[in-house]
């Protein structure tokens, strides 16, 4: 029997180093991005006081619901701000991917199959906007947003959003669109079909992992955002979660657990997308939808 | 089933002539190969017959409409592309379908319709599986039957057997002759294997830089090669072409090689020679009509074994002859070894002469 081990282990010593090393280094990593999920996650179940104990409780000796109450309780004024919160994020990201793809779609599929003079250039251009970093367009846009009178409105983040999230949501669909042999189309006009027909009932349905991948980074971008929600919005009834949950800082003191438990909910939507939708992702990147 | 004409049909971009001033007729439920090496221009000359991209120039009618300016789904076509463009999402009878559904039939008609192209092709079995479960030679049945189902007046096909492997392109080969047979469908076939144009074709359009070369039946096209191009590109092995030239002794005309040997002509070959623009005269044979001989023979040149080829029935050689490779057949008993020194006899009556300043073929004035 231990013959048998030793020699399998023997056998297996050159690659098997290599994979246990790199699981452990997997571990470590999983650790270092679960940890401060699982920190939140305990301390939102805790009363204000045990948030503070130290040495702080891996769980607290009288777990609570509490805060999760608080926030969406429509009585009080804490779940009144964020159950309005939390719809103004889904108000502005839904939105904002919507708008991303309806306009990505067609400039995708016109930038991957159509030769047209500037090309090149507009493609570039398009991307451009995409490599300085957002801070850079702050004031600029902020000027622009009150010539405009978008100031506080809603109107003001999704036409943001759509600076960053177009150009992306364009660059990943033409990736998607050049993986797909023209002569689909071709054989579909052949077959009856209009140039509009072949592209919505032969390349549409084809590239739909990639507009679901697509719609999931605009979503989660315009979800997350931060900076221009900070500056754009002014009025508590118009912001949105990134902002919001910042009224739980105080000049006194912080609630940690309402904090913590208003960003746990704020990563459900996301989570549950990924989840709902991972299927895409991988079949996006293991299948490749067509043979060449 | 209809007539295709194509009249003066260009195609350029910019300076660039992908298709220049091709003019021909398919017949009603005649068979023709475009064949030709890649980049010539005949796969844009189907796809301009598709409606695929715009033309430049000329116009296409099938059968009595004129068809230059419509859209591809009213020219009540079908095509078979290389990849055979099979739509990934449906199964094989959606896919079978689809251009039904285009044409709006009603939906039991369709049934009948699906049914009898998948029996006809032996894919009945097949019908709910989607393309990516399929072998090779199952996606081209299914693009031969989308093909099919809608009775068009003509079939375009962009090499269809060129994705397969030699012995299923073979099968396959003949599966689609008999295809042509059975409906008598006007076909429009585009490849680049000259074999698969003249076995399967009743006229072969040889083209090469966007020009139309020849337009014949594959054997007419075989035995009076128009050009040196034609000459070269249609057989296996291809037709061996010497650059001579033309000198006249007395009465006598001799093609004469820079190495200094003359092969005397005979009175046709003779006249065809001095008939060339300038003394340059390229002799032309094939393998089939060239003896070799170990031993100087009359009427025969000198020339060198390059390389040797057995291939069980037939040993192919190519043996240089003034500098340029000359293929020939011997019977595999006959041996040769390569750098041994033969004799080349050309068959006066089946040798060609091109003219070395045109490269056109030399022909008698009728």
């Amino acid at each position: 029997m231990t013959a048998i081990t030793e020699a399998a282990v023997t056998q297996r010593k050159g690659a098997g180093g290599w994979r246990w090393s790199g699981r452990i280094f997997l571990l470590l990593l999983l650790g270092f991005t679960v940890m401060p999920m699982i920190w939140m996650f305990i301390t939102s179940l805790k009363t204000g006081f045990a948030a503070m104990q130290y040495p702080p409780q891996w769980w607290p000796s009288e777990p609570t619901l509490e805060n999760y109450w608080r926030l969406i309780d429509p009585s009080g004024s804490v779940g009144r701000d964020f159950v309005q919160y939390f719809l103004n994020s889904v108000w502005v990201s839904t939105l904002t991917t919507i708008l991303a793809v309806v306009v990505a779609v067609p400039a995708a599929y016109a930038f991957s199959r159509f030769r047209f003079p500037g090309r090149t250039f507009l493609f570039f251009a398009v991307l451009l906007r995409n490599m300085f970093p957002a801070v850079v367009f702050l004031v600029p846009l902020f000027i622009l947003m009150k010539a405009l009178g978008l100031v506080n409105t809603h109107g003001s983040l999704i036409l943001t959003y759509l600076t960053f999230g177009l150009p992306l949501a364009i660059w990943l669909l033409k990736g998607f669109y050049d993986n797909i042999p023209v002569q689909l189309e071709q054989a579909a006009r052949i077959d009856g079909a209009t140039r509009f027909q072949a592209f919505f009932l032969i390349v549409m349905p084809l590239s739909t992992p990639g507009i679901i991948a697509t719609s999931i980074y605009s979503f989660i971008g315009a979800w997350n955002e931060y900076i221009y929600a900070y500056t754009f919005l002014t009025r508590h009834d118009q912001m949105t979660l990134p902002v919001g949950i910042q009224r739980f800082f105080s000049e006194n003191a912080t609630d940690w657990p309402g904090l913590m438990a208003a960003t746990f909910m704020m990563s459900i939507p996301v989570v549950v997308l990924f989840l709902v939708l991972q299927r895409y992702f991988v079949r996006a990147l293991t299948e490749g939808a067509v043979k060449h | 089933m209809a007539q295709v004409v194509l009249k003066d049909v260009v195609k350029n971009y910019g300076d660039v002539y992908a298709v220049n001033h091709v003019s021909l007729t398919v017949e009603d439920g005649e068979f023709v190969a475009l064949v030709g090496p890649s980049g010539c221009g005949k796969t844009t000359t189907l796809n301009l017959v598709a409606g695929l991209i715009p033309m430049s120039g000329g116009t296409i009618s099938i059968g009595d409409r004129d068809v230059t300016d419509l859209d591809p789904k009213d020219r009540d076509i079908a095509m078979v592309f290389q990849n055979y463009a099979l739509y990934p999402q449906k199964s094989v009878y959606k896919n079978l379908a689809f251009p039904l559904q285009m044409r709006k039939l009603p939906k039991d008609e369709i049934d009948k319709r699906v049914q009898a192209a998948a029996k006809t092709l032996d894919i009945v079995h097949l019908l709910e599986r989607k393309p990516r479960e399929l072998s090779g030679g199952q996606q081209q049945r299914v693009a031969l039957g989308r093909a099919l189902v809608r009775e068009p007046r003509a079939f375009l096909m962009d090499e269809p057997l060129s994705n397969l492997d030699a012995k299923l392109r073979v099968q396959m080969r003949s599966e689609i002759k008999r295809f042509h047979q059975d409906l008598n469908a006007t076909i429009i076939y585009v490849t680049h294997d000259q074999l698969e144009a003249v076995t399967m074709s009743d006229k072969m359009a040889v083209m090469n830089g966007g020009f139309l070369q020849q337009y014949d039946s594959p054997a007419n096209v075989f035995a009076n090669p128009v050009n040196m191009f034609v000459a070269s590109f249609v057989g296996s092995p291809a037709m061996s072409l010497v650059p001579l030239t033309a000198v006249t002794k007395g009465t006598d005309v001799v093609l004469a090689s820079p190495e200094g040997w003359e092969l005397p002509l005979n009175a046709a070959n003779a006249k065809k020679a001095l008939s060339a623009k300038s003394n340059k005269v390229v002799l032309g044979g094939r393998h089939s009509t060239i003896k070799v001989h170990k031993a100087q023979v009359p009427g025969s040149v000198p020339g060198k074994v390059y390389t040797v080829e057995p291939t069980g029935d037939v040993t192919f050689a190519q043996v240089f002859v003034s500098g340029a490779v000359v293929n020939v057949s011997v019977d595999p008993t006959f041996l040769l070894r390569p750098d041994e020194p033969v004799f080349i006899e050309f068959d006066q009556n089946r040798m060609h002469l091109f003219d070395g300043e045109t490269e056109m073929a030399l022909k008698l004035a009728d």
